[in-house]
């Protein structure tokens, strides 16, 4: 998933960049609201994580200018009073979720994976379509029960297609989920990655789940539950 | 602090009576002014009255004396006089003439049965207004006049003319009687007027009494320009004390947040370090030590802070609104506990206040609610019951529950049950401290529902 942190600390901020990225996100991190307002314009993501005692403008006001802006994914804050009025101020202006500072990584790492799976519909740890199921929690995809051996990379793009079943995604998606920046975007590695996926997937019966829309991208064609 | 809390109810008892104190005080003094008066108004009277009796003696006497004939020397009086009162036996006026050696020569009529032991000398002096005293003790009002029919010695009388002070006495008690009545009666009508001044000059100061009542109930920012020249002093005084107030509580809460955030953010960085050095196994020891203690002054500084900025104000009354806070908690934990879709039930009345600051009355509820929503399995309850004088709001949920061992132990400033929930002990000794801060208690049950019943109880 790609994720945009906004935090002002530098090292909570590379904290963040390094252990969510070790769990396999794509960390888009910064330390105002004026470059987070950028980025987000910029590039699709997933999540956003804020911190609402930033320099300048605040996180609050961050949060209104995204919202207004259209972006619905979802928004954790990170706060440091912890209190309810903060709370209450942050989540009406469209945070979807809070965790008080300092905190464990893990307690960050619950709450962010809970915010991904309700905004793609799916409120368990895990996503079913067919024989195929990802366990989310240790970013694995089971066929029939058994592993599967998916390198990282194949890993994301499986998720992120299976995340958003039944629509057609666009191959910069893709690469925006597995490269944080312009530097080295080359569509041709999707259409590696992919194959490389397929084969993976597509091993004995007739379960053929990505297609490929012709100029726009591909499809996750299984139901997900 | 506590002096100022103490002398409180006298300050507001005074106040109440300054407009009787005031009545009363000008009442006494419009009856001291009154009984000082009584004296001067008597004398005059008196004074008047004895004038015109004077008067009407001395003409009387006149009246005599024009009638009185001397024939060789001698007085005579001819048998019906110009003035009748002087031949009836009811009508009190009494005429006597006395030759100069003080002999008896006539005597009216109507003095013919009284017996009154007056005599005159004859001093040369003209005339004389006395008050005499008779045997019996009755009181008479004489007027002696000395004349000479015929320029000579031998012609001189004493003429007298009396008339009892009984008459005077009646009118003086009439008078004494209209007096006092005309007194009472006007006393009545200064006190009347009196009163609707002061009630008149003390608009205002229940105008502004009025005032203060919406300040400190919140619905006003400050006092009006609109009162007596006298009072806007003071109202400039209290506005500039309720906006230097105010700005000391913004400045507080910024400096407050900042402090927060600088104390919190090292902390969270901290945190991640010992996360780092966790990953070596060799570490791993020092690394829980480092995260404990990170946990301790994380908590401690949430916990004081909190504290800090739940500092009542001094001038403002606290009341509260419970409907529409509840409102605004749910709407919040709805959207962080939206896959457990938890159902609110509501049993209170609709305008129901909770007499408290709505800042810390939107923490203890927050605390409450989200303990309620984070153990609950889909109903939590948010009911008040009041039952004289105690106002007990009560938070539920159907969860498993606090069993009783731990009870004790989940009040405790600082404890927490749930170690996978960072944060949740300062919460509940958050809590408690804004409770005791309103000299209320925080008691924990079960619930008919099935789980935990935190019961806030409060004095109205």
């Amino acid at each position: 998933m790609k994720l945009l942190v906004v935090e002002d600390e530098a090292l909570l901020r590379h904290h963040l960049y390094s252990r969510l990225g070790e769990q396999g996100h794509v960390v888009d991190a910064v330390a105002n609201a004026e470059e987070a307002l950028y980025r987000a314009a910029e590039y699709n993501h997933d999540l956003a994580v804020i911190d609402l005692g930033l320099p300048g403008m605040s996180g609050l006001d961050l949060i209104r200018q995204l919202r207004s802006q259209d972006k619905s994914f979802p928004i954790l804050i990170l706060t440091a009073r912890g209190n309810w009025q903060d709370k209450v101020e942050g989540l009406a202006a469209g945070a979807d979720d809070y965790v008080v500072k300092p905190f464990q990584f893990e307690e960050l790492e619950a709450r962010l994976n809970a915010l991904l799976r309700r905004a793609s519909g799916f409120t368990q740890a895990s996503i079913a379509a067919g024989p195929l199921v990802l366990d989310l929690n240790r970013k694995q995809a089971l066929l029939d029960g058994e592993a599967l051996q998916l390198t990282a990379y194949e890993y994301r793009i499986l998720e992120y297609l299976m995340r958003h079943q039944q629509q057609v995604v666009a191959k910069e998606r893709l690469i925006e989920q597995l490269y944080p920046d312009d530097e080295e975007r080359d569509p041709n590695v999707i259409e590696v990655l992919v194959g490389r996926l397929r084969r993976k997937l597509e091993g004995q019966q007739d379960f053929k789940p990505i297609e490929t829309v012709r100029g726009q991208g591909y499809l996750f064609t299984e139901r997900c539950r | 602090m506590s002096d100022a809390e103490l002398s409180k109810p006298a300050a507001r008892r005074r106040g109440e009576s300054l407009r009787l104190r005031l009545m009363l005080g000008t009442a006494v003094l419009a009856v001291l002014f009154m009984l000082a008066l009584l004296p001067a108004l008597r004398g005059a009277f008196v004074i008047a009255l004895e004038q015109s009796i004077e008067k009407r003696l001395a003409s009387d006497a006149t009246a005599l004396v024009s009638a009185a004939r001397t024939v060789d020397g001698r007085l005579t009086m001819p048998d019906k006089l110009p003035d009748e009162e002087f031949d009836t036996l009811e009508a009190k006026l009494l005429g006597f003439i006395y030759d100069r050696q003080g002999t008896l020569v006539w005597q009216s009529r109507s003095s013919l049965d009284e017996s009154v032991s007056y005599r005159p000398r004859y001093d040369g002096r003209g005339h004389e207004f006395v008050r005499i005293t008779d045997a019996q003790g009755r009181e008479f009002f004489v007027y002696d006049v000395e004349i000479d029919l015929l320029r000579g010695q031998s012609a001189a009388f004493s003429v007298v003319t009396m008339q009892p002070a009984s008459d005077y006495q009646a009118m003086y008690d009439g008078f004494m009687g209209q007096l006092y009545l005309w007194l009472g009666g006007a006393l009545l009508v200064l006190l009347g007027l009196l009163w609707f001044g002061l009630t008149w000059g003390f608009r205002s100061l229940r105008g502004l009494s009025a005032e203060l009542d919406q300040v400190e109930a919140g619905t006003l920012e400050g006092l009006s320009e609109e009162h007596p020249r006298e009072l806007l002093r003071l109202t400039g005084s209290l506005n500039r004390l309720l906006e230097s107030e105010r700005q000391q509580r913004e400045r507080y809460r910024h400096s407050l947040d900042d402090l927060a955030h600088s104390l919190k953010t090292p902390l969270a960085v901290l945190q991640s370090v010992a996360e780092v050095i966790d990953k070596q196994p060799q570490n791993r020891e020092q690394s829980q030590v480092l995260q404990q203690q990170i946990e301790r002054m994380s908590q401690q500084i949430g916990y004081q802070l909190q504290r800090a900025s739940l500092r009542k104000s001094g001038l403002i009354r606290h009341s509260a609104r419970l409907a529409p806070l509840l409102d605004t908690l749910c709407g919040a934990l709805d959207k962080v506990y939206r896959d457990k879709q938890v159902q609110v039930l509501r049993d209170f009345a609709a305008e129901q206040h909770l007499p408290m600051e709505r800042g810390a009355l939107l923490e203890l509820l927050g605390n409450l609610l989200e303990n309620a929503y984070r153990l609950c399995l889909g109903q939590v309850r948010v009911s008040v019951r009041q039952q004289g004088g105690v106002l007990e709001l009560c938070v539920e949920d159907d969860g498993p529950g606090v069993p009783a061992d731990q009870r004790e132990r989940i009040l405790r400033r600082g404890e927490r049950l749930d170690a996978q929930h960072p944060g949740q002990g300062i919460g509940t000794a958050v809590v408690k401290d804004i409770i005791e801060s309103y000299g209320g208690e925080l008691l924990l049950e079960d619930s008919a529902l099935g789980g935990a019943s935190f019961r806030v109880r409060l004095s109205e």
